[in-house]
This record gives C-alpha cells, sequence and structure tokens, in this order.
C-alpha cells in the first residue's frame, strides 16, 4: 500500500511545473456533511528574498443539500505595492461526488468564481478533488484548472496541483505533509490540521502549514494557516 | 499547454476507473439507533474486509455519527435507514458515538479475523 502511494507522488513530483503566483492555499477534501454551516479565516504569507505578500480571507459557507456545499469569500491581500485592504470576492461550490469509503477513492469537485473588487478582472476555477484512506493515514490531491481575463489582466489558464499525505495521529493533532506545484513554482513542507469538538455540531478545526518553495535557489517560503468554525 | 497538464489529468482518470473497482459483494451490518442508543453497542465485523454499515434511525430527532478511529462523520435522518462504508479495517477496536447524545449514543465496532471454520 505504501509503495503506491509513494508511486503516486513520485509520478507528481517527477513531472515539470511552469508556475508564477501565489499557490500555497488549502488542500480540499471532498466531503459534505447536510445541514452544515461554518464560518472561516485563512492566512496566507509568503516571504521571498525582495518581497512579501500577505493574504486573509473570511468566508461563511452552508451546505445547501447532503453533497453540495456553497461558501462566500471576502478576499484581502498586502502586496509589494498596496496596502492591505479588500482585493476580491469569491463563491465556490464543492460537490460530494461519491460516498466516502463505498469506492477505492472518493472524489468531489469543485467550482469557483472570483471577482477583482473595483475591477473587471475575473478568475474561474474548476478541478478535482481526490482522497484515498490507507488505514490511519490518507492521500488528498487536487488538481484545479484556473482561466482568468479582464481589463487588467492577461487572458490565460493555469493549472494547479495540490497534495497532502496526512496521518491521523490524534484528533486535535494530525500531521502532514504537503506539496503544491503551478504558475512556476514548486513548494513542499510540513503540516498539520486539527478538530475540536463542542456541544452538538458545533467544532473547531485548524489547519498550519510552512511551504518551502524547492525550484529556486533565494529564500521563498510560505506559511498558511487556516481555522474553519463549524456549527 | 504545457505537457504536465496532460499528465496530471491522466493520473487523475486513471484512478478515477481505478474507483470503479466497487466491492462487489460488501458485507452488510445493522445497527438501531433507538432513544438515543445504538443496538447493539458492540458490533463485531471481519478485519481486512470491506463492510456496508446500515443503521436506522428510529428516533424523532436527528443524530450525528462520529468517529475518528473510523474517519466518519455521517448525519442519521430521523426514522430513516442511512449506509456508511467503512474498512477494510485491521483487527481492534473502532469507537463511534452521536454527536447530539454523545453521554447514552456510543458503540463500539470491533473488527476481528474470523475463521471461517
Amino acid at each position: 500500500m505504501c509503495s503506491r502511494v509513494l508511486f503516486i507522488i513520485l509520478m507528481i513530483v517527477s513531472t515539470n511545473v511552469l508556475a508564477d503566483g501565489i499557490v500555497v492555499d488549502k488542500v480540499y477534501h471532498p466531503y459534505v456533511l447536510p445541514n452544515e454551516r461554518e464560518f472561516e479565516w485563512r492566512l496566507m504569507s509568503r516571504q521571498t528574498d525582495d518581497n512579501s505578500l500577505i493574504g486573509q480571507r473570511i468566508a461563511y459557507g452552508q451546505s445547501i443539500s447532503e453533497t453540495v456545499m456553497v461558501e462566500g469569500y471576502l478576499i484581502g491581500e498586502k502586496t509589494e505595492t498596496d496596502d492591505f485592504g479588500l482585493q476580491a470576492y469569491e463563491v465556490e461550490v464543492r460537490w460530494m461526488m461519491t460516498e466516502q469509503g463505498e469506492l477505492w477513492a472518493d472524489w468531489g469537485m469543485l467550482f469557483e468564481v472570483e471577482k477583482k473588487h473595483n475591477a473587471n478582472d475575473w478568475e474561474v476555477t474548476t478541478g478535482i478533488i481526490f482522497e484515498k484512506e490507507f488505514g490511519k493515514a490518507s492521500l488528498t490531491m487536487n488538481l484545479f484548472g484556473i482561466y482568468e481575463w479582464g481589463e487588467n489582466l492577461q487572458e490565460e489558464f493555469e493549472t494547479e496541483f495540490r497534495l497532502k499525505y496526512r496521518y491521523r495521529w490524534l484528533p486535535q493533532i494530525q500531521p502532514a505533509i504537503e506539496i503544491y506545484t503551478g504558475e512556476g513554482y514548486f513548494g513542499i513542507g510540513p503540516a498539520f490540521m486539527g478538530i475540536q469538538r463542542f456541544d452538538g455540531q458545533k467544532q473547531l478545526k485548524w489547519e498550519a502549514g510552512f511551504i518551502s518553495e524547492l525550484s529556486n535557489s533565494g529564500k521563498d517560503h510560505s506559511l498558511r494557516v487556516a481555522f474553519e468554525y463549524e456549527f | 499547454m504545457p505537457k504536465y497538464i496532460y499528465f496530471h489529468c491522466l493520473l487523475f482518470i486513471s484512478l478515477f476507473f481505478m474507483s470503479q473497482n466497487i466491492w462487489a459483494k460488501t458485507i452488510e451490518f445493522h445497527l438501531i439507533l433507538e432513544n438515543h442508543v445504538f443496538i447493539p453497542s458492540e458490533l463485531k465485523i471481519p478485519a481486512y474486509k470491506k463492510v456496508k454499515l446500515i443503521i436506522h434511525n428510529k428516533d424523532n430527532t436527528a443524530e450525528e455519527f462520529d468517529s475518528f478511529d473510523l474517519n466518519r462523520e455521517k448525519v442519521l435522518f430521523p426514522n430513516k435507514k442511512t449506509t456508511i462504508f467503512i474498512g477494510p479495517l485491521s483487527s481492534g477496536q473502532y469507537e463511534y458515538f452521536g454527536e447530539y447524545n454523545p453521554g447514552s449514543a456510543r458503540g463500539v465496532i470491533i473488527a476481528e479475523v474470523i475463521n471461517v471454520n
């Protein structure tokens, strides 16, 4: 079983990538629960030798059926030239395509539409979410196609690939390794996620990761943190 | 379009078709949730086999089946049967509980190697 996982990872890592933007974000899981509602906050900080970038997202999400979750985001960024401020809005739909555990692996799909604040710039993302359980470990992979266009954007199509291999050690501490590729970027690093349950459906989930870019010789580190409160 | 895009697409398509290899004869086991209690509270299943667990919630309120051990979370709608696929599990005990009534709605799945003789 481990050799199969290693094979999949090596196949992906060994491919060439062309990258150019912020790729480190979140590895999506395919699962949706009915009656699920959540607030989410994400932070992404990227530091290179001559630049730093901070992105934050706040979101509210709700499942609208047993298999579909809709989430709306406000996206803020601080770039080299701009102070932190609202940059974009996004609507995301996640669809759980298969029942967890029924097939050899679990599948989902993601659809996102993002519009830049005060500009007629758009980005549409769609892709596949895959998860396979190996005992107490889980392999999660995302493959996304991204199309951007608008008055300030060069029309282009990009792809991003994300991978997480997680060990379910304790509910609060589940160590993982994450890989992000896309837009000329290849990053890998340690991560963890955890969950704390409260009464009923109330629970707090957290994730953090420290991803280092490997294809450049200079400094290029990304820290990502996310909290989700489900109720 | 760069070559690696085709490669990633091919990889995901291959994995998707591997997923279609449905376990033809999944063994079924049944649990009942009544008065916020799972019956039986201990359920023995064969180790290293995928199992279809059918839970009949006879209560008039919803419950949420939750198990970190089994890596499953599922809403049990009132007066309905819900299917949860679990395993293949190695030998051992796997605890679960109902999120709305964790004091009474608790149980354990025991996966063990069953000698057919």
